[in-house]
């Protein structure tokens, strides 16, 4: 197994809490923890992904601070100690 | 340009003094300092939260820094954007530009303000009488 550190803000952090330790088969892809995530919390699934399984196209994902579009999350492999990050659309300033 | 990497980059809980950030980044080389002070408006709310994924937000504010002093050609740029809970009239984020001609700190002021609007984690909360809201966020991002 691999492990992966997950941390979410805003409205996700709310649903999910700000950081979740997430444990994965090896291979496991970003989609894949997505999926092994919402499952943790009441509203998660609704949260995060459409009423098909996909990730919500508004979601921000980031694995160790680089940019996922949400279409490719099923490509993109994890590694035992990556950091995962899922928000929604930035509002600052 | 100052000289080494004196500019400041910040995410903080408190306030900042404006008036030091503008004395401590002038230069003889400057010919304007155009500041942007966003606060917190009065839209019937009683406080407002300000959250950040802190390492991507400084990151990506040194990043647009950078870009701002190459188009523009900027003397000196100082950013601090707050966190945490903040009342009506409250300092949200402070950007002080230093340029050598005034066009070049309005439009370097203003870039960095898009910019960080625009892609910078950073998520505001708003609290009501009638209860809490998540300020809508940017798409673009």
């Amino acid at each position: 197994m691999i492990t992966v550190r997950i941390r979410l803000f805003a409205q996700f952090r709310e649903i999910f809490g700000g950081e979740v330790s997430l444990p994965l088969a090896p291979g496991s892809t970003v989609a894949g923890a997505v999926d092994g995530l919402v499952s943790r919390a009441p509203g998660g699934k609704k949260a995060l992904l459409e009423d098909d399984g996909s990730i919500r196209e508004f979601v921000v994902l980031m694995r160790n601070g680089k940019r996922i579009e949400t279409n490719e999350a099923g490509t993109v492999p994890l590694a035992d100690g990556d950091e995962l990050a899922i928000f929604p659309p930035v509002a600052g300033g | 340009m100052r000289l080494g990497n004196t500019d400041m980059i910040k995410i903080q809980r408190e306030d900042v003094d404006i008036g030091a950030m503008i004395a401590a980044a002038k230069e003889r080389s400057m010919g304007a300092i155009v500041v942007f002070d966003g606060i917190v408006r009065d839209d019937n709310i009683d406080e407002m939260e300000v959250e950040a994924y802190e390492e991507v937000a400084l990151r990506d504010m040194e990043e647009i820094r950078d870009e701002a002093v190459r188009k523009f050609h900027l003397h000196s740029v100082d950013i601090v954007h707050r966190v945490g809970s903040l009342a009506v009239g409250e300092n949200i984020l402070v950007i002080v530009v230093g340029a050598g001609h005034r066009q070049e700190g309005f439009e370097g002021c203003a870039y960095i303000l898009e910019r960080i609007k625009e892609r910078a984690p950073f998520w505001k909360k708003e609290y009501r009488k009638d209860g809490a809201r998540w300020v809508k966020g940017n798409l673009e991002h």
